[in-house]
């Protein structure tokens, strides 16, 4: 017998009551200003919230954020500041010493600041391996929590997606917080359609 | 009457400073655990959500365990099964040998702890490299972790910092974390980017997607797999999920209850490999279907590995992970060392006071300190009762049995009172370490209660 058929042999033969599975249909928290309490709980886990005016460019947004950042990663078409297109490079490796990623965001979590980025480009190192992450995010597209967010959130055939909330953190050494562990050290959410 | 236990935590506690710190740091952990946990109205009832999700998987587990494997491959995956940790680490090896994948950089998982994954890696020549801060700085120390979540903890900035002196060439002296830090980052970065593969566990496994969700605060899993063209993923048959409803209500739990935050950083979903990679899955047994045959203990499976248990447990707080001999500490760990060899890891089940903390926070609401106080209870079939117990037990059930010797037992009691200090106190009794043995009084209720002294 193979190894895959023996442990599902002695899980079978293991199993000595059987429970159903509970109705999944629980009451999320919901906020009375979903958008400021999306905006407070992203400044709680460390990351910065921009509005985009109407009158607004984003890329001088962008600039105005970051105004020293020489490499800037987007495969975004409306980033005309990027520098380097992580859709075209020869490997991910060639993304290192990214200044500023600018990505889009699928959807925000107002009860915990999460945000859903799908895989959009050939190498998802630019999410990472940045010093800082610009996230744009539509002001419509935030739910309340993650029951309402795991209903909305969808896969592309790159089959990789994240929820990022806040920059990179650790405390390991001893509990002290510090940002910028291994991925982006800063993270800056952009709000548009206000 | 010591355990292993018991002795190494006074060795822990001799340390009176970092003891007290070290309690002090993880209590503050609980506090914000609570702070969020009531945050949100619908706590209770996400753990009762929660357990009644991990009964129904785990009662269901060979089912959706073939449903995962066939979305996983589905996907483009390859999905491997391991009996044990021998034939774990096998495959992992012969997948890097395939790939003549030299460097493996990894992110936290306590499963390859579990399977000695590195120890046997590096004994083949692979460069190994834990890559989340407090597991490589555990690494470069040669040391183990003393808790699941927080795995450096017990380790000082001093202790850090000089071990980066050494070994990352900071400056001498300097113990800033945030100093430290950098310079992990700045080496990690380094590894990272020379990586032939990389390595994750998996804190789920969706039946209903294949996908595997890891959470981590650093990112070092994002980066660990997105530089390698190789993913090995190594997950325990008991993280798989019916689908992403009961994801939602897991992922609202594990941060909350792990370290008090409302999530962690990241939490990444990887369905398939990257384009023009590999992405293999394998899936490891190593004694969990066993336990779902063990009536008293089965739900020990339910756990998240979120850690609540630990911060909470009034004994691990004060007595380090060090102090328990299985490589999971606190209330978890005593039952599923238990679970892995009674004969082995019995020292760890007296450390317990029965408060029964651990069960009110954890996430999964696993009755923990029920199924200590359950081992205790089967420790004379194992053969592991303790003999001075155990004849103690034996006299005072026939002197609880014989009312006429219980009464001239108490009649005789108060002699001890008078009796010299040293012969009470000494090594022969336990009860008198540490503490003062109340005085029995010189007469007995029944003796009051017959003259009518009793008001």
């Amino acid at each position: 017998m193979n190894s895959k058929d023996a442990i599902l042999a002695n899980i079978k033969k293991n199993i000595r009551h059987t429970y159903d599975k509970p109705e999944i249909n629980i009451p999320g928290i919901h906020y009375p200003d979903v958008i400021q309490q999306f905006i407070d709980i992203s400044e709680t886990v460390g990351g910065k919230v921009e509005k985009l005016a109407q009158d607004d460019d984003v890329n001088d947004l962008i600039k105005r954020c970051y105004p020293d950042a020489k490499k800037i990663a987007s495969s975004l078409p409306e980033i005309t500041i990027a520098t380097t297109n992580p859709n075209t490079v020869k490997q991910a490796q060639d993304l290192n010493d990214t200044e500023v990623t600018v990505v889009r965001g699928e959807w925000g979590v107002a009860e915990n600041g999460c945000i859903w980025i799908p895989q959009a480009a050939k190498e998802k190192a630019a999410y990472f391996i940045c010093e800082y992450l610009v996230i744009l995010l539509s002001s419509k597209r935030i739910v309340h929590n993650m029951h309402e967010a795991y209903q909305k959130i969808q896969f592309n055939d790159y089959g990789f997606g994240t929820f990022i909330s806040g920059p990179s953190k650790t405390a390991d050494i001893e509990q002290a917080l510090v940002m910028g562990a291994q991925s982006a050290r800063g993270v800056t959410i952009i709000l548009t359609d206000e | 009457m010591s355990t292993k236990h018991s002795k190494a935590a006074a060795r822990f506690l001799s340390n009176e400073e970092g003891s007290q710190w070290h309690n002090q740091s993880i209590w503050y952990v609980r506090d914000k655990r609570d702070t969020l946990s009531k945050g949100l109205p619908e706590w209770e009832e996400l753990r009762n959500l929660s357990s009644d999700i991990k009964r129904h998987t785990v009662t269901h587990l060979d089912q959706y365990l073939e449903k995962f494997a066939l979305q996983a491959e589905a996907n483009g995956v390859i999905v491997h099964w391991a009996k044990d940790a021998g034939e774990h680490n096998q495959i992992v090896y012969d997948i890097l040998q395939q790939h003549q994948a030299k460097k493996l950089v990894k992110s936290k998982s306590m499963l390859t702890e579990e399977c000695h994954l590195n120890d046997f890696l590096i004994s083949k020549g692979i460069d190994v490299v834990e890559t989340d801060l407090g597991e490589r700085i555990l690494q470069l120390m040669n040391i183990k972790p003393s808790h699941i979540v927080m795995p450096a903890i017990h380790i000082k900035r001093e202790e850090v910092g000089k071990l980066f002196e050494e070994k990352l060439h900071t400056e001498k002296g300097n113990s800033d974390p945030t100093y430290l830090t950098k310079a992990a980052r700045i080496h990690l970065r380094n590894e990272f980017m020379s990586a032939d593969a990389g390595m994750t566990g998996a804190n789920f496994g969706v039946a209903a997607s294949g996908d595997i969700v890891v959470c981590t605060n650093e990112g070092n899993a994002d980066m660990s797999t997105s530089m390698p063209k190789l993913h090995i993923v190594s997950m325990g048959i008991e993280k798989v999920i019916p689908d992403y409803a009961s994801l939602s209500v897991f992922l609202r739990l594990l941060a909350r209850s792990a370290t008090g935050q409302p999530t962690t950083t990241y939490t990444s979903h990887f369905r398939k490999a990257r384009p023009g990679g590999e992405m293999h899955i394998i899936l490891v047994d190593n004694g969990r279907s066993d336990i779902l045959g063990d009536e008293l203990h089965w739900e020990t499976l339910k756990c998240l590995r979120c850690g609540a248990c630990m911060n909470t447990c009034p004994v691990y707080r004060r007595s380090g992970g060090y102090s328990y001999t299985y490589f999971i500490p606190g209330p978890i760990g005593i039952n599923l060392g238990m679970l892995r060899s009674p004969q082995e890891y019995s020292d760890n089940v007296s450390a317990c006071s029965l408060c029964c903390s651990c069960d009110n926070v954890c996430p999964a609401k696993i009755n923990l300190s029920e199924q200590i106080y359950r081992w205790r209870q089967s420790f004379d079939t194992i053969g592991k009762a303790d003999k001075m117990k155990k004849a103690m037990s034996y006299g005072m059930s026939i002197i609880f049995n014989n009312p006429g010797l219980y009464r001239t037992a108490l009649k005789f009691a108060p002699i001890i009172n008078k009796l010299p200090h040293g012969l009470i106190y000494n090594g022969l009794n336990a009860w008198g370490q540490g503490r003062e043995l109340p005085s029995f009084a010189k007469h007995s209720f029944e003796e009051l209660w017959k003259k009518g002294q009793v008001k």
